[in-house]
Formats: C-alpha cells, structure tokens, sequence
C-alpha cells in the first residue's frame, strides 16, 4: 500500500518534467526592440524596421567597457501587414523578437496621410506588445532614417526620444506623449480626434548612422521635436507648431509648464514668463438654441526674465505683466483653436465634454460634430498670477545709468 | 483517499497500544533491595558499575559500626562532601546508645542540604549517578543519598546565537538546575511551578516543565506532560531530542515548538501562558506551544520603544520574503518575465548574461549551492582555518566566478542580498526551513516562473495554515484572526497597549495590564483637572 502510494507521488512529480517550459526564454536569446518605425512600403504596403539593442555594447562594465561597436542595430523588412513584415524580420535576427521594451512607435509622414487605421489591431491585439508605447510622426522624412539615428546623451537611440518628449512636454509645452490606447480611444470617440507628438529629423542622416556621430559635440544629425500631427479620420490632417501647439496643450487640460514671451515698448521678446501651474476649464453655453464653448485658463506663473527698467516690487505694475501673459497666451489658444476648427478636428474633445453637460444637444449634432465644431463660438478667457520673481526683486536694469 | 485514512487508522492503532514506557530497557537492573551488610552492597555496587574508575567509595566508621560512603568522581563538589560529610564522620566520637543510629547520621552528621532514605538499589543509581553522595551503613538495609551535585560546569555566559543590543546578556548553560534558577529569577512567583521527570532508558536525562500556574493552559500542560511521557527512546542528549519526539507534525519543515538561549524570553513566554521544556545538558530550552508569528519577535523588540521595533520587525518579514523568493524572482523574471524588469535594467542583466553558457536556473543553483556549501563549512571549520575559508568564498563567489563567465554579477547580488536576508530571521529554526524551501521554489520558477512561485507559496500558506503546535493553529492569531491579539504581529504596540495575553495560548486569566496605563506628563493633568474645576466653580 506503501509502495502504491509511493509510485502514484513519483509518476506525479515527473509530469512537472514532463511539461517542460514551453514558454522560457532565456535573456539572452531575445532581440530587444526598443522602437519600431513603419514606412510606406515600395513594393509592399509597409516598410518596417527594428531598431535591435545589442546589450553588450550598451552595458558598460565587466568586458571590457562596453562602447564597441553601434549600441543599436537596424533591421528592416517589408510586409503587407504588421505581422507579415515582423515576423519576415526573423530571417535576418538571430534571436527571438521580443517587443514588449518597446518604447517608441514611429510613423513617416507619408504613411500617416494614407492613414494609419490599417496598423492599429496588430498592436492592440499583440499580448507582448503595449499598448502603453509612445507613438510619433516622422515629419518630412521616414521613419526608418528616424530609428537609425545615433545620440550621444543616452545610449539607446529611445531613451533620447522618450527624453525629449518629456522634457518639452515639462518645460515648453509643445507636446504630448500620446500612447497607442490614447490614440485608438480617441480614434473611436466622435467627440475628439486624436494628435500625436511629431518629431523632425534635421541635419544629415547618412551620418547621423554611424557610431563615429556620437563621438562628436556636434552631431551630423539630431532628432528634434516639432509640434503636433492631427488627426482625422485615421489620416493626418495638419500641423500645429511652435505657439499653435503650446495654444492647443493648454486646452487639452495637459499644459505642465512652458514660457510666455512678450515686446516691452517696442523692445522684441523683453519679458519673459513661466506658467507653472494651470488649470483649464470648459463650459458649454447655450444661447437661443446655439451652443457656444467657453475655454476659461487659470495660471500661476513666476517672472523669469525682463530686460527693461522695471519696479518688480511695485504689485501694480505687475497687474499689466499679469495682464501680458494672460494675453499672450489667449493668443496662441485662440489661434490653435482657429487651425483646428479650419481643419475640422476637434482635437481638444470639446465634442465628448457636450456629450457629457449636454447629451440632448449632442444627439442633434453629433451626425456631423466636426462641422459644427468648426463653425463654433469659442470664447478664451485666461486669468495669469504672479506669484514669484526669482531670486531678484527689481532687474539690475533700474539701476543702469542710463 | 481510501490508502490515506488506512495509514492514519493504523497510526492512530499503534498510538493506543502504546502504553506509557511499558518497554522496560533490558539493559536495567532488576530492582533488587539493600542488603544489610556493607561489603556486599559495596561488592554489588562495584560489580554493577563494572569497576568504573570514577566511582569513589570510602569506608567509614561511626564508633563500632562500619560503613561506606559513595560518589562518582567529578559529579559532586569534593569540597562539600570533605567538609559537611567526611568531616563530621571522623569528628563524631559519642553515639547515643539509645537513638537509632541511622537516623543519627541522617539527623546530626550529614550536614546537606537535601536527603534522602533509599531502599532499592534503582534509586540508589538513580542518586548516585545524578551527583549524590551516598550512605551506606552496616546493620541497615537502606543508605542515605545527601545532595552534594556540583564539578565543573560551564559558567553563564552571554547568549551565542541569540545576541541583543539592549537587554539581558545571561544564557543558559547545561545545567538543568541553572537554567529553572535563570527562568525563577526572573519570575518570583509561587505560581512558577516546576515539574521534573526522567527521559531516556539508558540516559536518563532530567527534562523539567515549567509554566505558570493560573495562566498557562491546564489541558496543553496535560498535553505536553503526556506526550513527554509517551518518549520512550534510549537517549536524550540534547532538547532538540525532545523536539522532535514531541512535535506535532514530523513532515513540516517549518518549526513547531520555539527554541531559546535566553532566559528572559522563555520568562516573557511563560507569562503569556506558555510552557517551557528544560532538558539537562542542552543550553536550549524548548517553549510550547510555538506560532509562526513568533518567529520574527526578537527580544529587542520589546525592549526599545515600539516605533522602531515595528520597523525592524516589519524588515526582518520583508527580509523573510526576500530569503524566500529572491532568487526565484530573479529566476522567473529574467526567464519568463522579462517585460517586468525595467528596459535598462533589462538590457544590463542581458549584456552581463551575455557569455554566460548556463540557463538562469542552473546559473542561480550553482551560486546557491555554493553557497550553502561555504555557510556549512564556515560552521565546522575550527576557527583557524575558518578565516582563509572566508577569503576563499568571497575570491570564488565574487570575483573569480564572475570573471570566468560561470555567473553574472546580478546572480552575484541576488545570492547575496538573499543570503544576508536570511541572516535577519531571529530564531535559527525558521532560517534553515526557508534556506529548504528557497530551493523548492527556484526550481517552481525555473519550470512556470511567477506561476509557479505563486503556487508555490499557495501550498506553503495552505501547509501553514494545517500546521498545529500542540493543538494551537500555527498561524494564529492570523488564521484564525483574532482582533485583541495583534499587538504584537506586524505592528508591536507600546508595552502599555499589551492588554490581553494571547487568547489562542492562555483561557481565562487573560488580563495583563491595569487600565489607563498610558503614560502621560503628570503637570497637564493637574492642569486640565483645575481647568475643569475653574469652569464649574
């Protein structure tokens, strides 16, 4: 009876043998793919290329240093559908594809304007890959150029562009880091259309491929961001850039910090602010059955420059800095709001906050919610707060002899 | 199931027949009386004892009757037994013929503390081979035993393995004596009862329970006294015997009684109703019954303030974790679950993994064990050779290894913070059942990765929550939960909060502390009492 017992334990712990590990993979027989950028294809419909990390070079430390050799490998392959092309990239990788480090999804500019509804699924429906990953507009060029560009700040080609995107999207307020979820929640949503961040590629980038561009305090070629790509319908639509950008964070509720220029008696630029706190609120008015948005901006902002005699002390003269900034930044708002009703998207989600204050109105004009949004009233209103000059009170200007 | 409750039946058959130590040890002199005359007892004695060379019998004379004393060598004070013994012998000159000369000696001559009248030659060994000096005397088929217990003892030292920043720096030695002295010290109460019996056929070792009357739980002190009873086994040499003969679940690698060094806290266990066991010869005394909570309760935790003693027990359960599962962790990550480790981090792992030939499993066995290897050596080694040993293991492990592209750097560490987690559990028993079970869980990992861990610390929290210490669930006052008695489980409360005593240990008489014991400056409540008395006035 022992011995049954016995037996029955033993044949029972070998099936833990038995089954093996079907799914363990080892680190090193994965190819990381830190970003992945889609091109419109030549013969097929799409180019796809793998920007593959090479560990060994990456890693400083045991052997040697590290720093041999490129950091990052392109591979490239071409398919009619994501899947298609990825798994045709196997034949040149020897290792297994593993997306799930990927970071950054980069799209060219020509692909976008065919539409990039066509890409979505694979990477929603792909358990590996998130769905949290960045995605950006190659502008002006293709994405393959992109993901082939050396840095010299950070290692990895990525880490620079999720930097990047971070960094102006704290300190100018010119992006937005938009993930696949954002862009397939907002695609499906008929109250708002989607943007993504654009990224620009400058300089030459036959250059900027070779390890020899990371060596330099001038890089051959630099990825630098560029404002907003719009959506609509699943194809990009336009541009916003420079203010226009800034204008349209500001009422997508995502402004974290940026700086506000404005002329002091005629002398260009003189004064300079940063908001850095701010807080936008939506309203939807109703007058004789005709809806109208009220946009109302509330901001806290510290002085940062000012390069004219100025008494900084004094809280009535600050009123009109207040005022300045305010203007300045209504602005750019109201002329982002213009480039987006001329191109009939609403990329702000004006149409989902109807929905929600107003479904009856909604109903009405949801049928065409992009027309309507572009023959719109929007009202800007913003109240700018000094709070904090620095660490000088009145600029070393007042005591200039003139 | 059917072969299962078949086992148990049988189990449970052989446990009823099993009367209390029925099985006389063969090896036992029959019980034999006294004989009156003193050269044949000595003879009997000698012949019993095989002429053993420490056994020291002098003859004596008490005016006209002859007698003989015996002790063995190197039990007894020698000093005691010249002075308070042997000296009154040879001083006595004049016996009053009428009183019975037996009881003249026993009255007026042997001047120690504790004696007895022995009639059979089973106690007489008894006394004799426990420390006593024994009386023969002519004409008398009795001896007397006088307690002259003493030879050389280890003194009370400072704990080895327990160690304390702050509080008591005595332990316990290998006397059994000492060792109730310590416990008595510490709690002087006539409610301190001690009970004593003998365990060992051949050994005869003195095991004492202690617990205190009124508190302790009278049907787990019956417990304990039967299963100590039902210990028939031929030796007993150190309490881990006991341990293991009276422990409820034998296939457990979890303990189930608390073992300890320290005197003060078998003292705090014997007033929250436990019982401790004292095995002559060991320097552990055994408490019961034991909870897994316990394990993580060092002494210092009660004896700095409770803030900070929550923080590090709150540590030592994180350092329990990471002992555990550390390297299964690294295992199932670097393996299965590579998306959960940060990109850069990722990519550095790889790159050291980079000319590693092994799978993660096998990398993480051959450091483990390794390093299990050196942890026992380090134990063995004499204490010269243990320092070159040391030097040896770090070169090896650390650098060596590294270099010659056996292990990564990251198994390096992972082995390490692992290792010296495992160090920051207070009670070694616990420590060694995880070392056991860590590999259990890394090769989980290594089949299943964080599944199998999860499943693998499933069937451990199944396994605890099964486990009984002499009746008492071994997870409470977790499982069961018990509101009143979480004073002292991840969060030590002040020593004041210590209302109840642990309700799954002690009925009854639970109540510990007097109420209002907060501590509070006396100046603001004189304030607030004339306050309130300015306002009614």
């Amino acid at each position: 009876m022992k011995n049954l017992f016995a037996c029955v334990l033993l044949l029972l712990s070998t099936v833990t043998l038995l089954s093996g590990c079907w799914d363990q993979q080892e680190l090193t027989d994965l190819a990381f793919v830190m970003a992945m950028g889609v091109d419109k294809g030549k013969k097929e419909k799409f180019d796809v290329s793998l920007q593959v990390v090479v560990p060994a070079s990456v890693a400083s430390g045991q052997n040697g240093g590290g720093g041999q050799g490129s950091p990052v490998i392109v591979y490239k392959s071409s398919g009619n559908n994501l899947t298609e092309a990825s798994r045709r990239a196997a034949k040149q990788i020897p290792r297994s594809i593993y997306y799930a480090h990927t970071k950054i999804f980069v799209i060219s500019e020509e692909l976008a304007k065919d539409g990039i509804l066509d890409l979505l699924d694979a990477l929603d429906r792909d358990a590996v890959f998130r769905t949290t990953t960045f995605v950006t507009i190659a502008k002006g060029g293709r994405a393959e150029d992109f993901i082939a560009t050396l840095t010299n700040l950070d290692k990895i080609p990525v880490q620079k562009f999720i930097k990047t995107l971070q960094a102006t999207e704290r300190m100018l307020g010119e992006n937005i880091k938009v993930s696949i979820d954002d862009i397939l929640a907002n695609l499906i949503d008929p109250g708002k259309e989607p943007v993504i961040s654009a990224f620009r590629l400058t300089g030459n980038s036959k250059k900027g491929t070779t390890p020899q561009s990371v060596v330099t305090t001038k890089p051959p070629a630099l990825v630098t961001a560029d404002g907003l790509a719009v959506f609509k319908g699943g194809k990009l639509a336009g541009w916003l850039t420079g203010n226009e950008a800034k204008g349209a964070v500001w009422v997508m509720k995502k402004m974290q910090g940026t700086d506000i220029n404005f002329n002091w008696e005629g002398k260009k630029d003189a004064v300079s602010t940063i908001p850095f706190i701010s807080k936008t609120k939506i309203s939807l008015v109703t007058k004789n059955g005709k809806p109208s948005m009220n946009v109302l901006i509330e901001t806290s902002f510290k002085l940062s420059e000012i390069n004219v005699p100025y008494e900084v002390t004094n809280s009535m003269s600050m009123d009109v800095i207040e005022k300045k900034t305010a203007e300045q930044i209504k602005k750019d708002v109201e002329r982002s709001i213009h480039k987006a009703q001329s191109l009939k998207a609403d990329i702000f989600g004006f149409g989902d906050y109807v929905h929600r204050v107003n479904p009856n109105i909604w109903k009405k004009m949801k049928g065409d919610w992009n027309a309507q949004f572009a023959k719109m009233e929007i009202h800007v209103k913003v109240d700018a707060h000094y709070r904090s000059a620095g660490k000088r009170n009145n600029p070393f200007w007042n005591d200039l002899k003139q | 199931m059917s072969i299962l409750s078949k086992m148990l039946k049988k189990k449970h058959q052989r446990r009823q027949s099993d009367n209390y130590r029925q099985i006389l040890d063969p090896l036992k002199p029959d019980d034999l009386p006294i004989d009156r005359d003193v050269q044949m007892n000595i003879k009997h004695l000698q012949e019993e004892m095989g002429n053993s060379s420490d056994l020291v019998i002098r003859q004596i004379k008490i005016g006209q009757i002859g007698g003989a004393l015996a002790y063995i060598d190197g039990l007894v004070d020698g000093k005691g037994i010249s002075d308070y013994i042997l000296e009154s012998f040879t001083e006595t000159k004049q016996i009053s013929e009428e009183s019975d000369l037996f009881q003249f000696v026993m009255d007026k001559i042997v001047a120690v503390g504790s004696i007895r009248t022995i009639r059979n030659w089973n106690a007489l060994f008894d006394a004799l081979l426990s420390g006593c000096t024994v009386i023969f005397l002519n004409g008398y088929s009795k001896a007397l035993s006088g307690e002259t217990r003493g030879g050389d003892r280890r003194p009370i030292q400072e704990p080895s393995q327990q160690l304390s920043i702050r509080g008591p720096k005595d332990a316990f030695n290998e006397t059994l004596r000492t060792n109730t002295a310590l416990i008595r010290r510490r709690i002087k109460s006539p409610n301190l009862w001690v009970e004593t019996m003998k365990i060992g056929t051949i050994t005869q070792t003195d095991v004492a329970i202690l617990y205190v009357k009124g508190i302790a739980n009278e049907e787990i002190i019956q417990e304990v006294r039967d299963r100590l009873h039902r210990i028939n086994i031929d030796s007993i040499i150190d309490s881990g015997y006991v341990e293991q003969s009276i422990e409820d679940q034998t296939f457990t690698s979890f303990p189930t009684t608390y073992h300890t060094e320290r005197p003060d806290v078998v003292a705090s266990q014997l007033v929250e109703g436990r019982i401790a066991i004292v095995v002559d010869g060991s320097p552990f005394v055994l408490t019961v019954p034991a909870v897994f909570v316990q394990f993580f309760q060092a002494p210092d935790d009660y004896y700095s303030r409770f803030d900070l003693s929550t923080g590090i027990r709150v540590l030592r359960i994180i350092a329990f974790f990471i002992a555990l599962i550390g390297p299964s962790l690294y295992i199932a990550a670097t393996t299965f679950h590579q998306e959960m480790i940060p990109t850069t981090l990722a990519i550095a792992i790889a790159a050291q993994r980079e000319n590693v030939p092994f799978p993660a499993f096998v990398e993480a066995l051959v450091m483990e064990v390794t390093f299990e290897i050196l942890r026992e050596a380090g134990l063995r080694l004499p204490r010269a050779v243990g320092q070159a040993v040391s030097i040896v293991g770090a070169l090896v492990i650390g650098q060596a290894a590294v270099q010659a592209n056996i292990v990564s750097p990251m198994m390096v560490i992972v082995v390490s913070i692992t290792a010296i987690a495992n160090f920051s559990t207070p009670v070694f028993a616990m420590a060694i059942s995880v070392r056991l079970l860590r590999f259990v869980l890394m090769a989980l990992a290594a089949f299943t990765g964080f599944y199998g861990i999860m499943i693998g610390l499933m069937i451990m929290a199944i396994h605890l929550c099964s486990l009984r210490s002499f009746g008492v669930p071994y997870m409470a006052p977790l499982a069961p939960f018990n509101t009143e008695n979480q004073q002292d489980v991840f969060i030590r409360f002040p020593i004041w909060a210590f209302k109840n005593r642990p309700q799954f240990i002690s009925k009854g008489n639970t109540v510990r502390t007097g109420s209002n014991q907060k501590p509070a400056p006396p100046s603001q409540n004189v304030k607030e009492s004339q306050n309130s008395e300015g306002k009614k006035s």
